[in-house]
């Protein structure tokens, strides 16, 4: 068991009300739910179904042409509804609606798991659909198949109140959740971090399970602020992360053999009716959900509907792979002083080094070098400043205190996919 | 803690100018009171220099207009004589502005400060100038101004404790008898908006602490002497440690890039 770290630095949490934690909403009116870009960057998917066709819960949807091994699995009893490509052939977005027929069971069998200690583990995972849960770290992407990871990092902190509490959603799952973390240890020899909040004892540790207790800002809640602290990456060095709610997903399915495609999710933010956590399945449509739970302010006439939290969410239709929230706020103003007084939208503006800028990072990184390096696209400064150990939503605060308008999160990107590329 | 975000979430350029605007006002007003009309006819003309430079350089580089150099030409409003020649003002803060901002693209594209540009290049080609020193009631009415921009975090307190750190410690050092006090409350004004300013400072945390020693350093070397601060002593120390900023800046890289290695290599005992 690893000791406790409070983090200071990154943005600090907003004044809303918290929660209510203690009653989980079940909503079953998810009409649809999607497979989007967004999550998958540049994944070009082969098909295993094609529009019209109905599909159950857990059945393969499609895989990833580059890696055929690793297969996505649908979250929703339905028809596929549309199938959209992006440039070179990637995927777009595919989205699964509920139809009117009676809803098919899911597809679960009781097949044998194989030998656990003979990659039996990593070919059931791999084989329903559970392989994207994972996300390297350095890059943020989904591990190649036969990758073998220095550990594993299980994110089960909570950002902020306005985030699901861990100890909550797997009240009633321990069991699985335990499960989970022990089959981990299947895929790497080295160790398996729990982190958590410092009150929660979510599972028992062990040599390999270790427990790493974090609290203070939201950046606590980060993967890679675990990572930064426990286990530095390198190009050479790769870990894994995976959220709470897949590891119990993972216990769950070799327990009972059923794909479990629901997640809990919190909605909040300053325009939410009643701040709550809902279980729905992942890839939800956001609309739909959030049906009801909407007051609009200040006599603007929309809300903005985020899929994440306000600083590392983006809006969207449906509900991210790797998201834990739904955050509804208030539309930008317009016009007006309040219009002029924020940063211009086209053009990038200057970068003005403020103090404040200082500790908006939780990882050991120096935020100014990195930005500046970061907007001229110079991926060799940016490694050198330690950018390995970044993905998108570790750098939202910089997009959220810089007076440029850049979007950080996009430009590391662009500067992770050089660095990649030059690896691979 | 970031105070910035609660308050404002996203500030443009335009929003830190306004900030720096409002910090600016209460001295201002005290130097316009104080010292009368001859005060008001030179602000007139630093603000319809400055103004007019933002207005060229917005129609012709087609960008939207901003008021950036009013806060430019109040700073040098409140520092200069107000016996200065007006045509001496206008010509140096033109200078200024244009040297120090519009051929770079504009607030925040430079790395040295305007106004401090201006100043010094008033004080180089009109030797005849002479500043007058603050006095202590304008520079008492900076402090709502530095409280301010502490608190929403555009200013580092680093670099301020820096160089007073510096500037009081020669002193001391020079004439252990020196009225502390005295000394540094009127050097608030120029360490706020000259030395301080985030354009022209060092802008990673240990840069920010060697950039402040290193402006305390040159201010009390610029000055008449180490025990009487002159504003002409902190508009070419503070120029001067500006054109350092850079340097630092990139040191402090070098050092980081070292120290993570050397993290890594200690969290890494196995493999």
């Amino acid at each position: 068991m690893l000791g406790h770290t409070k983090i200071k630095k990154g943005l600090p949490a907003s004044k809303e009300d918290a929660l209510a934690q203690d009653v989980v909403h079940d909503r079953r009116d998810a009409g649809s739910a999607a497979f989007l870009s967004a999550d998958y960057r540049g994944l070009r998917p082969s098909l295993s179904v094609s529009p019209g066709d109905r599909v159950r819960v857990g059945d393969i949807v499609f895989t990833d042409r580059k890696h055929p091994e690793v297969a996505f699995a649908a979250s929703l009893a339905g028809r596929v509804a549309s199938i959209d490509y992006g440039a070179r052939r990637t995927l777009s977005a595919l989205v699964i609606e509920v139809d009117s027929g009676e809803q098919a069971d899911d597809s679960s069998d009781s097949e044998e798991f194989g030998d656990p200690d003979n990659g039996g583990v990593r070919r059931t995972l791999l084989k329903r659909g559970f392989w994207p849960a994972f996300l390297t770290r350095p890059f943020g992407r989904i591990p190649k198949p036969d990758s073998v990871p220095a550990a594993i990092f299980v994110n089960a902190t909570q950002a902020s109140l306005h985030a699901p509490a861990p100890s909550v959603v797997l009240e009633h799952q321990k069991e699985k959740f335990q499960k989970g973390v022990d089959l981990l240890t299947y895929l790497t020899d080295g160790p398996i971090y729990v982190c958590q909040a410092p009150q929660d004892t979510l599972c028992t540790f062990s040599e390999r399970v270790k427990g790493a207790f974090f609290s203070g800002t939201p950046a606590s809640g980060l993967s890679g602020t675990h990572i930064d602290q426990l286990h530095p990456v390198s190009l050479e060095r790769q870990v894994w992360s995976i959220g709470y709610q897949d590891v119990a997903a993972i216990g769950h399915l070799f327990l009972t053999g059923h794909y479990q495609p629901n997640r809990v999710f919190s909605i909040s933010g300053p325009c939410s009716a009643e701040p709550k956590l809902i279980r729905t399945c992942l890839g939800a449509g956001i609309s739909q959900i959030c049906n009801g739970e909407v007051t609009i302010r200040n006599g603007r006439h929309r809300a903005r509907l985020l899929s994440g939290d306000a600083v590392t969410g983006w809006e969207s239709a449906y509900i991210g792979r790797y998201h834990q929230q739904i955050t509804i706020l208030d539309a930008p103003p317009e016009k007006g002083f309040w219009h002029w007084m924020s940063r211009p939208s086209a053009a990038y503006g200057a970068l003005i080094p403020t103090a404040a800028l200082e500790r908006a990072l939780a990882i050991d990184v120096l935020p100014v070098p990195l930005m500046r390096a970061l907007s001229v696209g110079d991926s060799a400064a940016a490694e050198r400043l330690g950018c390995l150990a970044l993905v998108e939503e570790d750098v939202a605060a910089l997009t959220k205190l810089c007076t440029s308008g850049a979007d950080y999160g996009m430009l590391l990107r662009d500067v992770l996919d050089d660095l990649a590329g030059e690896t691979v | 803690m970031i105070v910035r975000p609660v308050l404002f979430p996203s500030l443009g350029v335009g929003g830190v100018s306004l900030l720096q605007g409002v910090a600016l006002l209460p001295p201002l007003a005290l130097s316009v009171f104080e010292r009368g009309s001859g005060q008001v006819v030179l602000l007139a003309v630093a603000l319809v220099t400055a103004v007019f430079w933002d207005l060229v350089f917005a129609s012709v580089r087609k960008h939207r207009f901003y008021f950036h150099g009013i806060t430019t030409a109040v700073i040098v409003a409140v520092l200069v004589p107000s016996a200065l020649p007006w045509w001496q003002l206008a010509l140096s803060l033109s200078l200024g502005c244009v040297l120090g901002e519009h051929i770079f693209g504009g607030r925040g594209f430079g790395f040295l400060s305007p106004a401090a540009i201006c100043l010094s290049l008033l004080l180089l080609s009109f030797p005849q100038v002479q500043l007058e020193p603050l006095s202590q009631s304008v520079a008492l009415a900076t402090l709502p101004g530095v409280l301010l921009l502490l608190v929403t975090g555009l200013i580092s307190g680093r670099v301020m404790l820096g160089a007073l750190a510096v500037i009081g410690g020669l002193a001391f050092s020079a004439n252990p008898e020196v009225d502390l006090i005295a000394l540094v409350v009127p050097t608030l004004f120029g360490l706020v908006f000259l030395t301080c300013d985030p354009v022209s400072a060092a802008s990673t945390k240990s840069g920010r602490w060697i950039y402040g020693l290193l402006a305390g350093l040159l201010i009390s070397i610029f000055s008449k002497d180490v025990a009487t601060i002159t504003s002409a002593g902190i508009i070419f120390g503070s120029l001067t440690a500006s054109v350092f900023a850079p340097l630092i800046d990139h040191l402090m890289v070098l050092a980081h890039a070292k120290r993570r290695q050397m993290r890594q290599r200690a969290r890494q005992p196995n493999v």
